[in-house]
């Protein structure tokens, strides 16, 4: 891993057990572990670069902890993001009353992020349709409300995952590109405001 | 059978002049002092300047400064008096069976039977009148070795090794009364024995610690597990947090806030049942020719950062080498916790982890930063530095990157990778007859040196009775009320010497045909042994930035 400059700043947010660190793993290396939960200690930090439209942009993703314990921490994670995918399960209505409670606090403390809501675990659903707890137009009602963009993901099959985070670096570009007009490419403007998003010492 | 290995047991005064033999022996450069011993710090494996650990003398270090529980009582060394047991007794009984399984009346039903079939036949008799799995399930639960529970002090769950809180509920209330009433008599309860089950109790504010065991342990050993327990959940939370919640709430169910962290808890029961370097709180190290050492404990040296605390390197458990901040002392027991901590989840083996830990033995009241990453999965390495500024994530992570390139530039990394490759030495490379393991503990340095468990110890089961053995005789030896500096244990499957010094502790593990003098003779060959590898089997400098 080589001295890697971040673009943009991606954070998981969500409820313990949802599905945020398979949707890294499925992301990131294209797999999906069998296996018994494992919950994340802290966070876990990854970086991809993708190509958008020729040019390279790359995500940093802070995969956090879902559990309560890390919550008084979650701001030195989410802090300066520019994406945060909140992540709930479709199977489990109280992991989206959780969404909401992130939503909130993005809003309140992180106003620049843009906010993508996540369901998981859509392959349980497809398989048995009584299974969805979280109706989808409900979502999509709260989604316009907060100007989110909604998607159903699967880590399992892969189902929107790639989407989703192509969504993300697009949405980055297009976003950055619409501010930074007179400088050159590459340069983050948003450095005051974000320092942790830059791995060269300048300091 | 404990009282078997009792009459073998013995205080060997055969054994003293050994002493002095070893300290003759002119091979020995470093330890010029004569006899009648090896003074501390010039033990083999001892740091040659300073020490990298504070300074740790095994479980004496945990039980020594156990917080008396209720400041206004002198605790009289914790021996209950018996009037006060007998008052308790039947409170205990009901516990005790219930937990047991062994119910009076089974004993009564099968009197000829010995006690560890009786339990199983308990077992299956008590759940046939119900007959339904769910009570089946509450048996397996029953049958468990070592049930460790903690609670908060007004009783609440915190964690039980093998969950099941249905069954806890009504325990946790009988063990809340038993440390209750005798706390109302201004004692403290250590603990309970009975047939061969020992109930031991850690009080430690805000949380009491419980295990129900029938091993061979020593009460002693026990609550050292139960403080490392405690340590465990301070280190998640820290002690600051912990007095704070519970000071605000007396009835505060710290289970949602530990929710997730079972198991690393149970991680740390299951390696301190099968791990020595717990028992004997030490850290393992991994041997490694000294040059090669010192080029990758120089390439995290140079790797260094205004917030940075420890650069640590383990590779399966065991210690590469650590690097810390000038005047700064890591524990072993903070270090144990650390291990614990990367390898009990997967969740850090891919990527760079950034995670709040507490060291409660360096400083209970707040959250260091720890960046986890594997270097390597085959063979093992993993680096873990530990900083204090939350916000210095990417300061660790090129920090990271710059180990790991001067590590592949300076070529230290194949050799490094090479020496990773198996963590232990083989016993027979000493070429002592008869040896088959030991167990050497340098106590100035805190650090542990074991050969790998071969055959007949290759097999789990074979471990974990050495290991159970090793326990034993720790115990033994460290027992407060007739503590034995040497034993000489003859069992039917092998012949075990402990030795404990003012300067090391040291268990020989010899086959059982060999005689009493043979073993002495084979330690003083293990010892100067030890003394001329003692640089490759130890960390002998104690590196900072």
């Amino acid at each position: 891993m080589s001295g890697q400059r971040v673009d943009c700043k991606v954070v998981m947010l969500g409820k313990e057990s949802v599905g945020k660190t398979s949707l890294v793993e499925r992301y990131v290396h294209h797999r999906f572990l069998q296996g018994p939960y494992q919950n994340t200690i802290g966070a876990a930090f990854v970086a991809k670069s993708m190509n958008v439209g020729g040019r390279i942009v790359t995500l940093g993703i802070w995969d956090t902890a879902g559990s309560e314990r890390y919550e008084a921490m979650s701001r030195i994670y989410y802090r300066g993001a520019k994406a945060a995918i909140v992540c709930y399960d479709l199977t489990d209505l109280s992991s989206f009353e959780r969404v909401k409670f992130w939503v909130n606090e993005l809003q309140n403390f992180e106003e620049h992020c843009r906010i993508y809501i996540c369901g998981t675990k859509i392959d349980l659903i497809e398989n048995d349709k009584s299974r969805r707890q979280v109706d989808f137009h409900d979502v999509q009602d709260y989604a316009d409300e907060i100007k989110a963009h909604l998607c159903e993901t699967s880590s399992k099959t892969g189902h929107s995952v790639d989407e989703l985070f192509q969504k993300v670096a697009e949405d980055f570009v297009n976003y950055s590109d619409f501010q930074v007009q007179t400088e050159p490419k590459g340069v983050d403007l948003t450095q005051k405001r974000d320092l942790s998003s830059y791995s060269c010492c300048h300091h | 059978m404990a009282s078997d290995v009792h009459e073998n047991v013995e205080r060997h005064p055969g054994l003293t002049p050994l002493s002095s033999t070893l300290c003759a022996d002119p091979d020995n450069q470093r330890s010029e002092s004569p006899a009648p011993a090896l003074t501390q710090g010039n033990e083999p494996g001892a740091a040659q300047d300073e020490a990298m650990f504070v300074h740790a003398q095994s479980y004496e270090d945990l039980t020594g400064e156990v917080e008396v529980p209720l400041p206004q009582s002198p605790g009289p060394e914790g021996n209950v008096e018996i009037s006060s047991m007998e008052q308790i007794s039947e409170d205990f009984s009901k516990l005790s069976t219930q937990l047991s399984v062994s119910s009076v009346q089974s004993i009564e039903q099968n009197p000829e039977e010995d006690t560890e079939m009786g339990h199983e036949d308990a077992a299956s008799s008590s759940s046939s009148p119900e007959g339904d799995g769910g009570s089946r399930v509450l048996d397996d639960w029953y049958q468990h070795q070592k049930h460790v529970f903690v609670l908060s002090e007004a009783g609440k769950p915190v964690y039980s090794r093998y969950r099941s809180e249905e069954a806890l509920s009504s325990t946790a209330g009988v063990m809340m009364a038993l440390v209750s009433f005798l706390e109302s008599e201004k004692n403290a309860i250590r603990s309970i024995h009975a047939e061969a089950y020992k109930v031991v109790f850690v009080r430690r504010s805000p949380l009491v610690l419980v295990s129900v065991s029938h091993t061979q342990q020593s009460e002693q050993e026990i609550s050292q597990q139960l403080l490392y327990v405690y340590y465990q959940i301070v280190s998640l939370v820290t002690g600051a947090q912990l007095h704070h919640l519970f000071q605000q709430r007396p009835s505060y169910d710290l289970r949602q806030l530990l929710s997730g962290s079972e198991r690393i808890t149970d991680k740390l029961l299951d390696s301190m049942d099968v791990d020595p370097s717990f028992l004997l709180g030490a850290v393992c190290c991994h041997p490694m020719i000294a040059n090669l050492r010192d080029a990758t404990t120089y390439c995290l040296q140079q790797a260094k950062a205004k917030s940075l605390v420890f650069s640590i390197l383990m590779s399966n458990n065991h210690l590469v080498t650590l690097v810390r901040k000038k005047d700064q002392y890591l524990h072993p027991i903070d270090l144990h916790l650390l291990f614990n901590l990367v390898t009990s989840s997967s969740s850090f083996r891919e990527g760079e982890a950034w995670t709040p830990v507490c060291l409660p033995k360096f400083n209970p009241s707040g959250f260091f930063h720890a960046h986890i990453s594997y270097l390597s999965h085959k063979p093992e390495l993993c680096l873990l530095m530990v900083s204090t500024d939350r916000e210095d994530f990417f300061t660790a992570s090129d920090c990271k990157r710059k180990i790991v390139e001067r590590l592949e530039k300076k070529g230290t990394w194949t050799s490094l990778k090479e020496a990773l490759r198996n963590p232990f030495y083989d016993v027979t490379q000493i070429g002592i007859p008869e040896l088959r393991h030991f167990l050497y503990k340098s106590k100035s340095s805190g650090l542990l040196t074991s050969p790998a468990m071969v055959a007949p110890y290759d097999t789990d089961r074979e471990k974990r009775r050495l290991v159970e053995l090793y326990q034993y005789l720790h115990g033994r030896a460290h027992c407060s009320a007739r503590p034995l500096t040497t034993i000489y244990h003859m069992g039917a499957h092998e012949n075990i010497l402990a030795w404990v010094t003012e300067a090391f502790e040291l268990y020989v593990c010899f086959s059982p045909l060999g005689t009493k003098s043979s073993a002495v003779n084979g330690v003083s060959r293990l010892l100067r042994w030890i003394r001329k590898e003692e640089d490759r089997l130890f960390i002998l400098s104690s590196p900072t930035y």
